[in-house]
């Protein structure tokens, strides 16, 4: 009920908090980002790459339901996929000490094709649980494949720069399902973001190379794609994944347990796995103080040998992207 | 007619399915074919030249050395190999001038078939599912043929372009990813001989700017 001092106050939805708040943060880890890319890129992964992950395996913990059901086959084909697909990654990542060249290239084709193919496959079972037409799904999947094989490095790469959008997906997708009235906000919000990319290119596109006399430097600046766009100011390239990763973090931390009180880390009781008759609690809970306790190595890897700890962090985090695409195609 | 083989494939589904379903409007089908010849400019692109030959080589091992102070690529050539090569090319027919190594491209013959193989493939399902969906292709996807037209045409500009600077420069970013890709790179540079080296010695010259080249 509004009180009599209320009536001709102008109220403030919560919607409008998140565009202004959203923005806010945008427009000041833009400067920030732009400004220091090397520094925040450091600060940020130290910070929440481990515990971003720790989210995001609770997130998804919440959503699988302890009886598959008719689903079975579904999840099978997604836990497989990731598992096997990330051991195959991990051995040809250490094998040859560099993702797509050297001896590897052909078999780094083949993953990509196996990933697409699972990714294929996972819509092809998702569509037969539903009503709606997939068909698009197979062309889609075939023209990806062919763009892995015609460009596998750009492949790589735009991965790189796709894997933050994921999470902007799936807020996107659970906004619609329990916190509705912020769709249109949510929309305005993923609106600015390529506003604030191009802002960053025009600020900063001017700027020098980074330095990359150490081999962090170096690895910084090639994780974000400078030997395969070396016409473009590593500068901005640095400066443009830093800015989509803090954005995922933002994401995974804040955002989507904001809207999804079941993704809220200490709610156990709304995990199924965990509070469930049927359930597997002592497995989960073993699971999940494993997490907790990887993101404290991380932390500790970080800071005894910051490059090492990086390098090993992004090879085992293919895991965690791998794994998005089951949850996130079954949201769809 | 049809000289790539991802228009051929999509023609000849279009065509199959259109017969197969005499009640598709005439519309998609117009639609897709326009959309399929556009892409074929593409394909058209990067047709290999057939007067590039194959050239005969000489066995010799080269050193090649990045050295920050250097300031412009050198290839050393021994003395003593300079003879014997100067014998070896009068051995070699007329010592024609086509020793160029045979244009490379970013692709593996592999990967060109494996990916163009994929892309007829996936205009085949494309069309398929098109044909079978029964929305009517709105103002939307009229605009995107449109576009997606205006973009295969512009892949014939770009299908002919050249290596990117990196790759017309000898100097230490030669060796990046960047210009791995194109296999091949070329550049302005001194030719030395001396009886100081044993091998032939290729200096390259690191961390220049390419403005000041």
């Amino acid at each position: 009920m509004l009180r009599a001092e209320d009536i001709g106050r102008p109220t403030v939805s919560s919607a409008t908090v998140l565009v202004f708040a959203f923005v806010s943060c945008c427009a000041l880890a833009a400067v920030v980002i732009g400004s220091f890319p090397l520094q925040l890129s450091i600060v940020t992964i130290f910070l929440f790459a481990g515990v971003h992950n720790l989210m995001e395996f609770r997130y998804f913990a919440a959503r699988m339901p302890v009886r598959w059901g008719k689903s079975r086959v579904f999840y099978s084909v997604a836990i497989a996929g990731v598992v096997a697909l990330t051991s195959a990654y991990l051995a040809l990542y250490f094998a040859n000490d560099n993702w797509l060249w050297d001896s590897g290239v052909y078999l780094s084709l083949a993953w990509n094709t196996s990933f697409i193919a699972w990714i294929g496959a996972l819509f092809y079972l998702r569509g037969k649980q539903t009503s709606r037409d997939w068909g698009w799904a197979v062309p889609l999947v075939l023209f990806l494949a062919a763009a892995a094989w015609a460009s596998p490095q750009y492949w790589s790469l735009s991965l790189v720069y796709l894997h933050p959008l994921i999470a902007m997906w799936f807020l996107e997708r659970q906004i619609r399902r329990t916190k509705r009235e912020w769709l249109r906000a949510y929309h305005v919000c993923l609106a600015s973001i390529p506003v604030f990319v191009i802002l960053i290119w025009l600020a900063f596109a001017g700027r020098a190379n980074l330095p990359d006399e150490t081999r962090l430097f170096w690895r910084i600046a090639q994780h974000a794609g400078s030997e395969m766009l070396p016409g473009i100011s590593n500068h901005i390239l640095v400066a443009t994944h830093v800015f989509l990763e803090s954005i995922h973090y933002f994401v995974w931390l804040l955002l989507i347990p904001l809207v999804d009180r079941r993704a809220i880390p200490w709610r156990l009781n709304d995990v199924p796995m965990f509070s469930s008759a049927n359930g597997i609690p002592k497995i989960f809970a073993a699971f999940l103080v494993l997490s907790v306790g990887i993101v404290f190595l991380l932390w500790f890897g970080f800071a005894v040998d910051y490059t090492t700890t990086r390098d090993i962090y992004f090879a085992f985090a293919i895991g965690h992207v791998l794994a998005e695409f089951p949850f996130l195609i079954k949201m769809l | 007619m049809f000289k790539s083989p991802c228009v051929l494939f999509g023609v000849i589904a279009c065509i199959i399915h259109q017969i197969s379903l005499s009640e598709v409007p005439m519309k998609k089908t117009l639609l897709i074919v326009v959309l399929l010849a556009a892409a074929s400019s593409a394909a058209l692109a990067n047709i290999a030249d057939p007067s590039i030959g194959k050239s005969k080589s000489i066995d010799t091992r080269l050193h090649i050395s990045i050295d920050s102070k250097a300031k412009e690529a050198k290839l050393i050539i021994p003395r003593s190999q300079l003879r014997q090569l100067r014998a070896e090319l009068d051995a070699i027919d007329g010592g024609s001038d086509n020793t160029a190594v045979a244009a490379g491209t970013s692709l593996s013959g592999t990967q060109t078939i494996v990916s163009g193989a994929l892309l007829s493939v996936a205009f085949i399902f494309a069309g398929l599912w098109f044909m079978r969906s029964g929305s009517k292709p709105g103002a939307a996807a009229v605009a995107g043929a449109g576009l997606l037209t205006l973009a295969s045409v512009a892949t014939i500009v770009y299908g002919n372009a050249g290596p990117p600077p990196e790759a017309r420069v000898i100097n230490g970013k030669m060796f990046t990813q960047s210009v791995h890709m194109y296999k091949q790179g070329s550049g302005p540079i001194k030719l030395e001989v001396s009886d100081k080296v044993d091998t032939p010695e290729l200096i390259v010259p690191d961390n220049v700017k390419l403005s000041e080249e």
